[in-house]
């Protein structure tokens, strides 16, 4: 067989079976099953979830990393190595001593690193609660008085203050879901339930967990329990529940680092969660799957990849590597179409529920119609143009997951799985593919400026992709639009409400129909399309984030203000690109080359 | 040239505008700078005041600053979506060919038109009020929250209100406001669209001589119109019937205290309130609930098991009003709104709107229109692409 007939192929199942190795458990810390004990199913939030995805979460809220580096020293000599999330939630849980100096709260603003008596430095900007913990009155109170600001009027240290006293409510909410430091372990904690002073202990630990660990059992008891409930009901006379012991158990042998003890209690303490709620075991060993293989990370690589070798191709090779971009887009659309069906099962909901899936979406409709493009034309600018879109738009959605789990129950209004997969799905879908114009524009004119010759076919072929695509944007956007509407008739009585977020959809629906109309009135030729479309880039974002920055309406779901530089570049990137898509033709590199046929264009918009 | 022929050549030209694409698009673009303007004004004015200056009237109007002078600066909302409307039809008219090709672009147009005329019949006859009710309370009216009204009531028979309802406006122009079916009549004395009543401080001058309010002091309060806020309007209203006066009180819907007075053996309760209208029917809210995830605050779902009573229609059943699930009845939606009182007190919303089922209709065309369209030139496409593959 051929090189250009095995290469792409070698290419895209590389790619594959890098997400796949993913897969393999992780390795074990002190010799002991952290891997089991992640894969424990708990309620928090609403959402039965695995032990893993809490811990996933809470670390990255703090750190805003799933995993560091910690150096500590046992038995005389100083040991480095790699915490996952799974072994730092044991740490947390059960040897808050060995947590409280380990250095996961990320600071960066100088003058709450001066409240908590530390300089900038370029070298450190992880701190452990330890070095926080003299300050936490301080903190407190600055934090106090700055929560009761409307975020948007809040000063850059308030921000931050308010931000850093959460993520150490959070911290300590974990740190007394299953036993109160500097108490009693939960062994003896058991053991001594029915004592009059363990009383006060349990209302703590009652009001402060985080999750629930303990599953409801048989006809008694309907709802997921608390260690303080279960302690309460213990020593309210209650039968022993069985879930506990073994917890306790596991708290015992990973303080103790007695390993096979360790692995019996979180084999005994799943075997509970079998019995209890088969289901919920079930739901979370897939969770932990979708954890591991963090499909939108590896698809958002992948999509990179791509758009290399795509580039590379124009250079050398253009055969073999066009088509072994096209093997690894279509890899990553593997990945990043798995990752959405996987959600898609475990919230049992629409793939778009909120900010950060709506950003995933929008990036795989884009690939998708990128990639029946690239079937269509075979250019390679189908490729490029799907691969930056996905990637660009996983890594906003990467941004958007600081607010912890990205499953989050849905609100009552929004609780309605038709309407989310209707209205949502259809305008998420109109973004896709006004980004994607937008995309094919920003090639057509980055082209015209770098290509050493100038093909009128290739010219044309761009043209007309981004044309077919505006179309079919307005098509989903007017439908969402208007779902949108019926969906507000349904639930608030107005069709209509002139609400931000209907607004920007509106202008969406308005901007591509001006483009249409314009070509249709022969107003603009391509050089206007594209620019036009380039422009559809800017109202997008603007309606799909920038409404969520005027704090009103009933669409503010996910008000974000540290997004508004990111915002603000990525509207002036734009609009430079407006400008050189209008740039004149003498500074084009392969004017004069080659024969432009749309040299004339007239520059609208 | 004659004048018949300047007119005839005026004519053309303006239907030739009025035809023309170049219109569409300027009335497109005039369109997306209103829902800009609109969008960014909310922040500042609230929903429904900058949805009136932008979108729901035929001119935008600035005020100079420091003078009362108001200029017309753009067209507003209503002018555009009219002339964008003459434009669609007379376009349809004149220049799209009546052929199946131009199938599709035809149902899209008659959806937009549509579109456009339920927002204008939204826009004119949409009444938006409020029912809030007790667990176990019935209720008969719905109340309009932007509005108010001073409300005589006759109370004589304990049995039996008759009441005589001034709305805010009657009050705002002032005069001599008689009821109908007494022989009281209301000299409005002093009117206030948005007051703040406070307890007397030095220096106090009393604006009435009856009632709780001789004893309380009345600050005049700038309008507002964002969507968390409502005006409170106070007058002061003296009472005249049978060539005599009842004295000068203080209304407003800060005052809880009941003010009455007798004429005649009659005794009548003066009572700022929300405008109210009575309904043919009436609701008792037997119970709301509340449900919130397991362990959790985040609201799952808001319902109120509503018993719905129609005498003249003999009808008497239960309904259940949740999220995304409104009753519609007798012209009415009610919506589950809002809730209070430690989950025992349910706020639907009410809204009646006459052309409800316009943009249903309106984007069922619209999107069949699209798909007749994109249809017809994707098969085109395609088979140009066929052709030149073979060629």
């Amino acid at each position: 067989m051929k090189l250009g007939t095995i290469g792409p192929w070698v290419v895209g199942l590389a790619a594959v079976a890098w997400v796949a190795s993913s897969l393999l458990p992780a390795k074990p810390v002190r010799g002991m099953d952290v891997d089991a004990f992640g894969r424990l199913p708990v309620l928090e939030g609403g959402r039965i979830k695995p032990v893993d995805s809490v811990a996933r979460n809470s670390l990255l809220m703090i750190r805003s990393q799933m995993s560091f580096r910690f150096e500590q020293e046992e038995g005389g000599q100083k040991r480095s190595h790699t915490v996952g999330a799974d072994e730092w939630i044991l740490d947390i849980l059960f040897r808050p001593a060995v947590a409280d100096a380990q250095p996961v709260f990320v600071i960066n603003d100088p003058d709450v690193l001066s409240l908590i008596g530390q300089k900038l430095s370029q070298t450190n900007r992880y701190f452990a609660f330890r070095d926080i913990r003299p300050f936490l009155a301080e903190v407190q109170a600055q934090a106090a008085v700055a929560e009761p600001i409307d975020p948007k009027q809040r000063t850059r240290f308030q921000g931050a203050v308010v931000n850093l006293y959460q993520r150490v409510d959070l911290y300590l909410r974990l740190q007394n879901t299953v036993q109160v430091p500097g108490g009693k372990p939960l062994l003896e904690e058991l053991a001594g339930a029915t004592e009059p002073s363990a009383r006060e202990r349990h209302s703590l630990l009652a009001g402060a967990a985080f999750f629930r660990p303990l599953p409801p059992q048989g006809t008694q008891q309907a709802n997921w329990h608390s260690v303080g409930e279960g302690l309460r009901d213990l020593a309210g006379g209650g039968a022993k529940d069985a879930g506990l012991t073994a917890l306790a158990r596991v708290g015992a042998a990973w303080t103790s680092a007695d390993v096979p003890a360790f692995n019996r209690a979180v084999a005994e303490l799943r075997a509970f969660g079998v019995a209890a709620k088969p289901e919920a075991v079930a739901q979370g060993d897939h969770e932990i799957v979708f954890n591991r293989v963090d499909p939108f990370y590896s698809g958002m690589v992948i999509y990179v990849a791509a758009l290399l070798l795509v580039f590379a191709s124009w250079l050398w090779l253009p055969e073999l590597l066009q088509a072994s971009a096209f093997a690894l887009l279509l890899a990553g659309t593997v990945i990043h179409t798995g990752g959405l069906i996987s959600r898609v099962i475990l919230q049992g909901r629409p793939p778009v529920t909120n900010l950060y899936s709506s950003a995933v979406f929008v990036g795989w409709g884009a690939v998708v119609l990128g990639l029946i493009l690239e079937r269509m034309y075979r250019k390679g600018f189908g490729t490029a143009v799907a691969a930056s879109a996905g990637f660009a738009s996983l890594i906003v959605a990467h941004h958007l997951t600081g607010d912890g789990d990205t499953m989050e129950m849905m609100r009552a209004v929004l609780d309605s799985n038709f309407w989310l997969a209707t209205h949502v799905t259809t305008i998420t879908i109109g973004y896709s593919g006004t980004f994607l114009a937008g995309a094919i524009a920003i090639a057509w004119a980055l082209r015209k400026h770098l290509a050493p010759k100038l093909l009128p076919a290739t010219d044309k072929t761009l043209v007309s992709m981004a044309y077919g695509v505006i179309c079919f944007a307005l098509f989903f956007s007017f439908i969402g639009t208007v779902l949108g509407g019926i969906w507000a008739d349904q639930s608030w009585g107005r069709f209509w409400g002139w609400d931000p977020k209907e607004n920007g959809a509106l202008l969406i629906v308005l901007w591509n129909a001006i483009i249409l109309h314009a070509r249709w009135g022969g107003y603009v030729r391509d050089r206007g399309i594209m620019t036009m479309a380039i422009f559809g880039n800017v109202i997008t974002s603007l309606s799909w984030f920038g409404v969520n920055m005027l704090g009103v309406g009933l669409h503010s779901y996910g008000f974000m203000d540290k997004a508004f530089y990111s915002l603000s570049a990525f509207v002036g990137s734009q609009l430079l690109l407006m400008a050189v898509a209008l740039a004149p033709r003498r500074f084009w590199l392969g004017a004069g080359r080659g024969d432009a046929g749309v040299g004339k264009a007239t520059g609208a918009a | 040239m004659t004048e018949t022929n300047t007119v005839r050549f005026a004519a053309h030209k303006l239907w030739d505008l009025l035809t023309s694409l170049k219109l569409t698009i300027v009335c497109l673009s005039l369109l997306m700078l209103l829902v800009v303007a609109c969008t960014l004004a909310q922040v500042q004015l609230g929903t429904v005041a900058a949805v009136n200056l932008y979108m729901r009237s035929f001119l935008v109007w600035w005020q100079v600053p420091g003078t009362s002078w108001s200029l017309a600066i753009f067209p507003g909302g209503a002018s555009v979506g009219l002339v964008l409307m003459v434009n669609l039809a007379a376009a349809q008219g004149q220049r799209l060919e009546r052929s199946w090709k131009k199938a599709g672009i035809w149902i899209v147009h008659a959806g937009l038109i549509l579109l456009f005329v339920g927002e204008f019949v939204t826009g004119v006859f949409q009444v938006e009020t409020q029912l809030a009710i007790e667990e176990g309370q019935t209720v008969n009216y719905v109340e309009n929250t932007r509005q108010q009204e001073l409300a005589v009531i006759d109370v004589t028979d304990p049995a039996w209100d008759e009441v005589h309802a001034v709305p805010e406006g009657l009050l705002a122009d002032g005069g001599v406001i008689p009821l109908p079916g007494t022989p009281v009549a209301l000299r409005v004395r002093r009117y206030w669209e948005n007051a703040q009543l406070s307890m007397p401080g030095p220096g106090f001058q009393p604006v009435a001589n009856m009632g709780v309010g001789a004893g309380v002091q009345v600050q005049p309060l700038r309008t507002v119109s964002a969507d968390d806020r409502s005006n409170v309007p106070a007058a002061v209203v003296e009472p005249v019937a049978g060539g005599r006066s009842y004295g000068f009180w203080l209304v407003s819907g800060l005052l809880g205290a009941p003010q009455q007075f007798i004429h005649e053996g009659r005794a009548y309760s003066l009572a700022m309130r929300p405008r109210r209208q009575y309904l043919p029917y009436s609701m008792t809210l037997k119970k709301f609930s509340h449900d919130v995830y397991e362990g959790t605050s985040i609201p799952k779902n808001f319902s109120s098991l509503v018993h719905l009573t129609n005498p003249g229609k003999g009808e008497a059943r239960d309904v259940l009003i949740f999220m995304n699930q409104p009753l519609r009845y007798g012209g009415k939606a009610f919506y589950q709104a809002s809730f209070g009182k430690n989950d025992t007190l349910s706020i639907l919303q009410v809204v009646e709107n006459p052309g409800w089922l316009l943009p249903y209709i309106s984007c069922l065309l619209v999107g069949l229109g699209l798909l007749v369209h994109f249809g017809i030139s994707l098969r085109r496409a395609l088979r140009r692409r066929s052709a030149a593959l073979e060629a």
